[in-house]
């Protein structure tokens, strides 16, 4: 793909992290007259025709969400950009963000002025301390260069970005446990309603875009719609940027339009030029989804409505992928370490599920399972399914499910090597039913 | 904890009502209320642990799951956070399969890392998880030993038992009052919500995160607030336990008397939970227009003075004898004094004549309303003596003292209140006391008679809302012996009057506005006397 | 009710008493005193002892800005306890105490989200922190034994420090360095080689034994070089310029002016003629709350209805080919300039025809 197609990435590696580098390849170009003559409306509109869809995970059009946030409501607009990746195998805005600061920081004014808002915050996660510094520098620059601050460019628009420090907390990414953590909180998702984009972040209306979806905009403002339309699929436009790792011969961050196969994207040269070892299965859009079988692989597509076809999700684009030397007790074992440690501990079927399922799949690790525990694991799974506020439990949950139908076979191979793995567990005495 | 501005709407009797499905048949239900709420007016108890109608709504416990129908099909909801609209259809585990496996998957989980240690609770009996579990639990366990459990508690707090299990806390001295059980607690978060949203001030809070959350006050703080024995009230779980009700009874052995606290003129609704003839424990009782769950401290531990210090009885006939011959006689009411007794002086006052006037009240200061079981007026039955036009009040007393030559303190511990104010009444030659307690008053005086309290009589007092709450007796009277103030007014009047519901008429003899109730159809939480717009 | 048990009347002192009743129970010693702590305990240095550290005028400057930041003094919460942890190196209860102060919350409150996000210390590490990914794609890359490579040659057990206070290992959730797999933080950079005396964090390069040597040699010539780890901004440098928070203290910030930007004008207003008279179809807005529709008469424009803005069509009746149709919209307050004039066309025949005259629609004006 050549770099002038590149909607996000294209200037990586031209060390663009200086604001006279980056206007030299044709940065802030979209900050000009043209964009302040545009009505919050218009400016809405090219978004929705473009059909840019959020890259959070959700893929929800970024332009009906801006629509949903209320005018003249008294209450001052937040644009908060979640820079708070941590899903495994995702690291696409650890990248964006250290290669291409002003790229956000110029996709940010626009998404102001499309809004209204006086004040927007890039919410960075705390390990992102370079990301943190290279975006601070690029806002000094902005400031002194007039982009940013009160009346830019002499219009009446006024604009501050602020970037805040996380502090660790993989559930900040979830957007209102992302507000709350922005108000100085514990990172706890909130229940809905009042949904962000009327009582977000210190009750007023908030909008929480995804990194690479605000990094699209000055693409999508200094190109033609029908450019950013002609790319992708009928449904989901543009390009994408993937982040492929594990067991390919060059992992890294590719953009790519929407739709393109899955197997290109693994075997091509100019992504990943191959597969190490034998494909045992890949996940498509980062560790909460569930994998895909080598088959399954030959003709899906990298878009929404592929992922969703085949029962798993397109996510945050974060492609990981697997060869036969691994099992897939294992890799649920780390998934489930994972998502013990990073529930918020809110909800009860979350906060102690979460820690079941580790436990039980901890126990089937260390030679202790027994038949019937494939089951349990299903069984919990099933516990999580809707009862929470969030979708981190589901988050387990689904590949749980999925990952004991798909390698069944690995799990009775490790439940096999305990040897009265047949007999029944060692069951606690009480069995209310016959009392009650 | 998230969100913290969300207080439950509660029904009211005058709440509109609206038409929803549950389980395929209509219901009509208040319509300005969540789900849970408004099934609950209906008879479907909804099991819940977080919830609690008068904190803010946290939705964390996801117990009290129902299933909806919505524009994009059936879906899980809580009912404790979704507003009732009308038309919703409702599936309850009468007819989903899905939230009965829902419930009993939160109910399991829940119980997952929580000891089973009923038999030493002090919470087995009343605890809500305990009634969770046999509503909508599973009845077999999947806890398999191998798995293991994973009990909360403070790292600081945690040790190895003798089975080599790592445990949380016991015992933690949290506070002055409340002892803490670090793994018993399931993160409701009620008590950071009491303590943060009610209370006012935050000094509890859920630290660490995911299955390793306890329930902490800053490190090196105690938890310690005029309320704080409210949080024992809102956990559900046998976490936090009162000191004073550790290992004191088993719950299901005690009885319960609905009653009022009659040491504040809001007139907190309690329970007073006895057995064998001894209070164990006073807890709120529910009043949305009162108290509403809430009690304060003192309020709750003055029981435990109840019984000590107390006169026996006297000779009414000496008694008799003190009032009699010529001066006056000043009458002082104490402010727990109910209803009955105040018709019972204003007989004996009508038949003394122009001889006798009443007085209520002691020197005790009046405070400020704390908002939650309060109003900071000692005189609790302040308004309901107004219905007898018994005003004046003991300073008036203290500065007319010379004209008196008997004073009567009837349950008023005037020199218990303020010594040096009282001592302006020790003109008065002739002090009789007639007063539950051996106080100061009883002491400072040269004949005493002694009666029941006002936790072991029955009767009425009005609030400082004008509401006209009923007291009950609660079977803890130390001496049989023992009359209530009123009957032995009434006998010293020449009347014999022992029940209250009697006492209850006459005094609608002389307060119009009682005339219109009858005693026993008093309700529970209290009646809104006539031409009085609650405050 | 019969005479209660218990109750005996000293007759004496005319007082009854009591033999029984509730009675506090003995209370025993707590369980850690009798089985002992199974974790240690962190002594917490007192207030006076982290006053110097935090009472600076760096700090002072640091906490104003971050003050100004936000509408409400709890939002800087997180970034107070990151400046507290770098004076420090990790976060005491006071200095919990003393950024919870400075945000107005309670204390409590502040402990709370303190323990919540990982990253900040309650007890003292090494001088480099090291931190290791274990997550799902470092762990398919061997994640784990890069860890266990690691403890072997600093000869350390999980959660311990080495002698000399170099070195701490934690075993982290993903560091979002996949591409790098196994990847490992260093303090606060990303590390998975060195190279000119920096630590690198190059596209594919990835963590290996050999590397990791390196990067250990390099924070040991790192020690030997600097007695104290020269001081690093915690939250990135500060900005200059910026207003804060409309509001917020020490902010110079106004809130947005609502009319910043231009009035939002109808879109796309395109119209057919047909038997019923001139359909008008539209692309609005949901931010619009009224629309009126003008007609042009004789080079005056008159109103000729106000179709609202939830249904999308407004028919005129009388509309004939060749008139002229423009819309204004009001949101809230503010009126948008007028749509561009649309001249109404005939609507195709019923059945497709097999070149509709699609009707250009008369768009906003493109931008950029």
């Amino acid at each position: 793909m050549q770099d002038s197609m590149k909607v996000c990435t294209g200037n990586f590696g031209k060390h663009a992290q200086s604001i006279e580098a980056y206007k030299k390849l044709g940065g802030y170009s979209t900050i000009s007259k043209s964009l302040f003559e545009m009505s919050q409306f218009e400016v809405i509109d090219r978004v929705q025709r473009a059909g840019l869809r959020g890259r959070g995970g959700a893929g929800f059009p970024t332009g009906m969400k801006w629509s949903f946030v209320p005018r003249n409501t008294g209450k001052p607009v937040y644009i908060v950009v979640n820079a708070d990746e941590g899903e495994g195998g995702t690291y696409k805005d650890h990248f964006l963000l250290l290669e291409d600061p002003h790229r956000l920081i110029e996709g940010l004014i626009i998404a102001g002025w499309a809004l209204g808002a006086r004040t927007a915050y890039i919410y960075a996660r705390g390990e992102f301390l370079p990301c943190i510094e290279s975006v601070n520098k690029a806002l000094n620059e902005a400031y002194a260069a007039g982009y940013l601050g009160e009346n830019i460019m002499g219009t009446k628009f006024s604009f501050d970005i602020f970037v805040h420090r996380g502090a660790g907390a993989y559930i900040c990414g979830e957007e209102t446990a992302l507000i709350n953590s922005l108000e100085g909180q514990k990172g706890q998702p909130r229940l809905k309603p009042p949904f962000p984009a009327v009582a977000g972040a210190w009750a007023s209306p908030t909008c929480v875009n995804n990194v690479e979806t605000i990094m699209s905009l000055p693409w999508i403002f200094s190109h033609p719609v029908e450019e950013y339309t002609k790319m992708g699929t009928p449904r989901a436009h543009g390009t994408k940027v993937f982040c492929v790792s594990g067991d390919v011969k060059r992992p890294g961050l590719y953009e790519a339009p929407l739709g393109t196969p899955l197997m290109e994207m693994l075997t091509s040269e100019e992504y990943c030029q191959g597969i190490i070892g034998n494909l045992k299965g890949v996940i498509p859009g980062g560790s909460s989804c569930p994998p895909l079988l080598p088959e399954e692989c030959q003709n899906a597509t990298l878009d929404y409505e592929c992922m969703a076809s085949l029962k798993t999700m397109f996510g945050s684009g974060a492609i990981i992928v697997f060869n036969d030397t691994h099992n897939a007790v294992d890799i649920l074992d780390v998934l489930g370490h994972f998502y013990s440690h990073e529930s918020c501990g809110q909800c009860t079927p979350c906060r102690e599920g979460t820690g079941f399922a580790k436990r039980v799949l901890d126990s089937i690790m260390r030679g202790e399972g027994h038949d019937g525990d494939i089951e349990l694991l299903q069984g919990i799974s099933a516990g999580f399914g809707g009862t929470t506020i969030c979708p981190l439990s589901i988050s387990l949950g689904g590949p749980l499910n999925v990952y004991t139908r798909k390698y069944r076979a690995d799990f009775e191979e490790y439940i096999a090597k305990n040897p009265n793995h047949a007999e029944p567990r060692l069951r606690p005495t009480v069995r209310l039913g016959a009392y009650w | 904890m998230s969100n913290h501005y969300n207080m439950p709407h509660l029904p009211t009797a005058k709440s509109p009502r609206v038409t929803i499905e549950v389980d395929g048949q209509n219901v009509e239900v208040p319509g300005d209320t969540n789900l849970l709420e408004a099934l609950k007016a209906v008879g479907i108890e909804t099991p819940h642990v977080c919830y609690h109608p008068y904190l803010p709504v946290s939705g964390n416990c996801r117990q009290c799951l129902v299933e909806t129908e919505g524009p994009r099909g059936k879906a899980l909801i809580i009912s404790c956070f979704t507003p009732v609209k009308e038309g919703m259809k409702i599936s309850t585990p009468r007819s989903s399969e899905r939230v009965k496996n829902a419930r009993a998957a939160v109910s399991e989980f829940m119980l997952l890392n929580h000891p089973l240690d009923c038999p030493i609770c002090d919470k087995a009996g009343e605890c809500t998880l305990q009634e969770n579990y046999v509503e909508a639990g599973k009845d077999t366990s999947r806890l398999f030993p191998e798995v293991g459990k994973n009990y909360h508690g403070n790292p600081d707090h945690q040790f190895y038992d003798t089975k080599g299990q790592l445990r949380g806390g016991k015992r933690v001295d949290i506070g002055p009052r409340i002892f803490l059980d670090e793994e018993r607690c399931v993160q409701c978060d009620r008590c950071v919500r009491f303590m943060r949203d009610v209370a006012g001030d935050e000094q509890l809070q859920l630290a660490l995160r995911a299955d390793k959350t306890y329930i902490t006050t800053f490190p090196g703080r105690k938890l310690d607030h005029e309320y704080d024995l409210c949080v024992t009230d809102v956990c559900p779980t046998g976490a936090m336990t009162a000191k004073y009700f550790r290992f004191q009874q088993r719950v299901w052995m005690l009885s319960r008397t609905a009653t009022i606290s009659m040491d504040d003129s809001l007139g907190a609704n309690i329970w007073l939970d006895h057995n064998n003839g001894y209070i164990w424990r006073v807890m709120p009782r529910c009043n949305p227009e009162v108290n509403r769950t809430w009690i304060s401290n003192t309020s709750r531990l003055a029981f435990q003075q109840f019984t000590k210090d107390r006169l026996p009885v006297g000779n009414l006939d000496a008694l008799k004898k003190a009032l009699e011959g010529e001066g006056k006689i000043a009458f002082v009411l104490g402010g727990s004094a109910t209803n009955e007794d105040a018709a019972a002086l204003k007989t004996l006052v009508n038949k003394l004549g122009n001889r006798a006037e009443v007085f209520v009240g002691t020197f005790a200061p009046v405070g400020t309303p704390d908002g939650l079981s309060k109003s900071g007026d000692p005189v609790a039955n302040r308004a309901g003596f107004a219905l007898f036009g018994f005003t004046q009040t003991a300073e008036d007393l203290a500065k007319r003292a010379s004209e008196f030559k008997t004073l009567v303190s009837l349950s008023a511990d005037l020199w218990g209140s303020d010594a040096s104010k009282a001592k302006a009444l020790e003109v008065i030659s002739d002090r009789i006391s007639i007063s539950a307690k051996n106080d100061e008053t009883a002491k400072k005086s040269s004949t005493v008679y002694g009666v029941n309290h006002w936790s072991e009589v029955s009767g009425t007092m009005v609030n400082v809302n004008s509401i006209l709450q009923k007291l009950n007796a609660a079977p803890t009277s130390p001496d049989a012996e023992l009359a209530p103030l009123f009957s032995v007014l009434f006998a010293l009047a020449g009347e014999d009057v022992t029940s209250a519901a009697i006492a209850f008429k006459k005094a609608g003899e002389f307060a119009p506005k009682l005339a219109k109730l009858s005693f026993d159809a008093i309700h529970s939480t209290g009646e809104l006397l006539d031409g009085d717009a609650a405050v | 009710m019969s005479h209660i048990t218990g109750a005996i009347q000293d007759v004496a002192n005319n007082i009854l008493s009591y033999s029984k009743g509730p009675s506090p129970v003995e209370v025993l010693p707590g369980a850690v005193d009798q089985c002992g702590h199974a974790n240690k305990i962190q002594k917490q240095p007192t207030w006076g002892e982290i006053a110097p550290l935090l009472e600076t005028a760096d700090v002072k400057i640091r906490v104003a800005d971050l003050l100004s930041r936000y509408p409400v003094a709890q939002g800087a919460l997180l970034e107070v306890l990151w400046v507290a942890q770098d004076a420090i190196g990790w976060l005491p209860h006071e200095a919990i105490r003393w950024a919870a102060d400075i945000c107005q919350c309670s204390a409590p409150h502040a402990y709370g989200v303190s323990t919540f996000y990982t990253m900040y210390k309650h007890a003292p590490t090494g001088r480099f922190l090291l931190q290791f990914c274990h997550n799902i794609s470092c762990h398919l890359r061997g994640a784990e034994s890069m860890l266990q490579y690691a403890r072997r040659v600093l000869d350390l057990k999980p959660g311990e420090t080495t002698k000399d206070g170099l070195f701490t290992i934690v075993e982290v959730e993903c560091l979002a360095a996949c591409g790098n797999a196994p990847a490992m933080i260093v303090n606060d950079d990303f590390a998975t080689n060195v190279e000119n005396g920096e630590l690198t964090l190059k596209p594919g390069e990835c963590l290996t034994p050999e590397r990791l040597d390196k990067i250990l040699q390099w924070c040991r010539d790192r020690a030997a070089k600097y007695p104290k780890e020269p001081p690093r901004e915690v939250l990135g440098g500060m900005v200059k310029g910026h207003g804060g928070h409309p509001g917020a203290p020490g902010a110079t910030a106004k809130p947005q002016v609502s009319d910043y930007a231009p009035p939002s004008p109808v879109l796309g207003v395109n119209a057919l003629v047909d038997d019923n008279g001139a359909t008008l179809t539209w692309k609005g807005a949901p931010e619009f709350t009224e629309i009126t529709v003008e007609k042009n008469t004789n080079g005056t424009w008159t109103e000729v209805g106000k179709p609202g803005v939830k249904d999308k069509q407004f028919v005129d009746p009388e509309g004939k080919i060749g008139d002229e149709y423009r819309m204004i919209a009001v949101s809230g307050t503010r009126t948008a300039k007028p749509s561009q004039v649309c001249k109404a066309k005939a609507a195709p025949p019923p059945p497709p025809p097999p070149e509709a005259p699609a009707a250009a629609p008369a768009t906003a004006k493109k931008a950029g």
